[in-house]
């Protein structure tokens, strides 16, 4: 039983992590950039919850649209003027230390604004539990698992069965190619991370329900996102989902089966492993077939 | 050729502009009370925190005052601290920079992996640090002379919780430990299985966590397994906060939860509501305390004297960072100089009373236990009430404590 309790505390977790995954892997996989803004995005979606929470009282769930529209629009307006003169004047690499500069400074606004202090959003079901005969899992990760699956079914069936999915797509595996057919990759790009965007927001209202944050976790959440496109292959929901849920694996039962203080240890372990023998995770870059 | 040279001393003209002036620290009937302080990054709450403290003992001592008077002439304090973003890194560079423009009193960082850097390269360079942001053994016990602290040591501040468990009725049998792998929760978590183990009470569980923690309910598994008397956490506030949570979210019942640090702050009771209830936590102060002296007067006229002037909700961290500036005064008063090696020896000496407590040193630099020692609290009725040691208490405490569900 203690097993099988070790298994379900890492799937809720995974859920957690491949739900803030999701959008990193989506911009890495179709613009090729490792968005170090991402932890910021997400925490900003933590903030953004919390502040419908505080002031209109509305549910961080419910609060997962509005959140979401607003990182969009921050996240194409951040990707057609300051990335794209970043990568268009020097390479992509430059896009690594934009990002990583634009985080410490949206940091360092958000503690401006709403303080160092540590946050939490706590709706009415936030210390509530579920239990299944011997078996017990809080609610809060189960819906942010649920959250996860419904988050990226729904991305799955935007990226194959729409034609800005497809466009995604195609842009992602042959820009100019898909130039050629008349798409404008340019505004696909901004769309593209816009959605990225998007989709760590309405992790971090999530993500603000289940645990405490500050804009200084920024640096965590952008840290795991990395390790689980890593785990799982980069693009593609599914392989966001599977290295969430192995990362999520990783850490429960590296803390009930090894020691609590190994559990990061033993993620950049498994880290180095698929760098050194699968680097491009193990379901590989769905978005790069062509390139 | 020339033009560069011309450039280079315009350039360096106009820094000497920009910068301090270094060796007048003290001079000007002003001395410079220079370090850092976590004003951003992960550490930058109880940063704050300690940073308030510091503002009101210099705006106390300046304006109401009217300074120090050292060996008959009157200086005034000013702070000089900066930013260290919570990077040990960016501190010692900053600190280093202090020291070569002259500063000579060093007020301290926080948490202890803040202020160990800082104050080896202090005191490398011969000059005084007192500090109220690092408690980790190491601190006191390398060799360094001119670094004070507020707190004990960590492996020294569970006499008081201790002595509170082993008069708890029905009697505590058995304790479990959770600590983060920081110097300062490692010392803390080495003294409180000497205590423990040195009182007869049996340790169920010693378990470490790595500094960063998304997750503990495998861990709480563990402990409801073990399901010990009195579980403590020695663990950050936001680490704190999520194993409250999760404790109640698994209804995982102890029935007694000390947590070392989390509690003290607003955020912790605006986390968890009416769950906070009966939670016990350390403190190095209240301003329920019987002290007084002549910096602010008694622990409660400090407490009014800092509410009037800043907003910052109230926690020990601001006593103890008001008793840094107050106990370096005190010194350079006792001193009667503004040179280094006196004001030290001053400091090693230091025997007095104020709002704090009474201030004395271990030969080492630490608080003296038997002075400083620390003080439990726990969340009654929404208020943080002292409930140990006996001569500072003014509550009983609450034992066991009702169940999760039991709190709403």
């Amino acid at each position: 039983m203690l097993f099988l309790q070790t298994l379900v505390n890492g799937l809720a977790l995974g859920g957690l992590y491949a739900l803030a995954a999701v959008g990193f892997s989506l911009v890495f996989g179709v613009l090729g950039i490792v968005n170090l803004t991402h932890g910021i995005f997400l925490v900003a979606g933590s903030y953004g919850a919390l502040l419908l929470w505080e002031h209109l009282g509305i549910d961080p769930i419910l609060s997962i649209p509005p959140v979401a529209i607003v990182l969009f629009g921050v996240g194409y307006v951040y990707q057609r003027t300051i990335i794209h003169w970043a990568v268009s004047r020097a390479s992509l690499v430059a896009s690594l230390v934009v990002t990583f500069g634009v985080a410490m400074i949206i940091r360092n606004l958000l503690q401006l604004w709403f303080g160092p202090d540590i946050r939490t959003i706590t709706p009415s079901y936030s210390f509530s539990s579920v239990t299944f005969f011997d078996l017990r899992i809080d609610l809060v990760r189960l819906i942010a698992l649920g959250m996860s699956l419904v988050v990226l079914l729904l991305l799955t069936a935007l990226l194959r069965h729409t034609h800005f999915g497809r466009s995604i797509r195609a842009t992602a595996q042959q820009p100019l190619a898909a130039s050629l057919c008349g798409l404008d990759v340019e505004r696909l790009y901004a769309k593209t991370f816009g959605l990225g965007a998007a989709l760590a927001g309405a992790s971090g209202a999530i993500i603000g329900i289940v645990q405490p944050f500050s804009p200084a976790t920024e640096a965590g959440w952008t840290l795991n996102a990395f390790i689980v496109v890593v785990l799982g292959g980069i693009g593609s929901p599914a392989g966001a989902l599977l290295g969430g849920v192995l990362l999520g694996l990783i850490n429960t039962l590296t803390a009930q089966y090894i020691a609590p203080s190994m559990t990061n240890a033993a993620m950049f372990l498994v880290l180095v492993a698929m760098l050194l023998f699968r680097p491009h995770g193990l379901l590989g870059n769905a978005m790069g077939e062509s390139r | 050729m020339q033009r560069r040279t011309i450039l280079k001393s315009g350039g360096a003209m106009m820094l000497a502009g920009l910068t301090p002036l270094g060796a007048a620290f003290a001079q000007g009937q002003e001395i410079v009370l220079g370090g850092s302080v976590p004003m951003t990054g992960d550490s930058a709450e109880t940063g704050l925190n300690l940073l308030r403290g510091y503002e009101c003992a210099v705006k106390f001592i300046n304006e109401e005052m009217g300074g120090v008077d050292v060996g008959g002439t009157r200086y005034t304090l000013r702070l000089d601290l900066f930013d260290d973003a919570s990077d040990p890194s960016r501190g010692t560079t900053l600190i280093q920079r202090q020291v070569d423009e002259g500063v000579n009193f060093f007020l301290g960082s926080f948490p202890s992996r803040m202020v160990l850097p800082t104050a080896s390269i202090t005191e490398a360079a011969g000059r005084v640090m007192v500090q109220a942001g690092g408690a980790a053994d190491d601190i006191f016990t390398q060799g360094r002379r001119r670094v004070f602290g507020l707190y004990p040591r960590a492996s020294r501040q569970f006499i008081s919780p201790v002595n509170l468990f082993r008069s708890l009725e029905p009697s505590v049998e058995r304790i479990s430990i959770l600590y983060t792998n920081s110097p300062y929760a490692s010392a803390q978590a080495r003294g409180a299985e000497a205590a423990i183990r040195e009182a007869g009470i049996e340790l169920a569980d010693l378990i470490e966590l790595p500094t960063s923690v998304n997750d503990v309910t495998n861990v709480l598994s563990q402990i409801r397994a073990s399901n010990p008397d009195v579980l403590i956490c020695l663990t950050a506030d936001e680490t704190s906060i999520l194993i409250a949570r999760q404790m109640v979210q698994t209804d995982t019942n102890v029935p007694l939860l000390f947590q070392s640090l989390g509690p003290q702050n607003a955020a912790y009771t605006d986390a968890l509501g009416s769950y906070a209830e009966g939670v016990t936590t350390l403190a190095a102060w209240s301003e329920n305390v019987a002290y007084s002296g002549n910096y602010f007067g008694t622990a409660t006229e400090f407490a009014n004297y800092y509410r009037a002037n800043f907003d910052r909700q109230m926690t020990y961290h601001m006593a103890a960072g008001a008793a840094c500036v107050c106990t370096i005064a005190e010194a350079l008063k006792t001193a009667g100089t503004v040179e280094i090696d006196p004001v030290t020896e001053a400091l090693r000496n230091t025997d007095f009373e104020c709002f704090y407590g009474h201030i004395r040193f271990t030969p080492e630099g630490d608080g003296d236990p038997d002075l400083m020692g620390t003080i439990v609290l726990q969340i009654q009725n929404g208020e943080r009430v002292v409930i140990a040691p006996d001569g500072a208490k003014n509550a009983e405490p609450v034992y066991p404590v009702p169940n999760w569900r039991d709190r709403t």
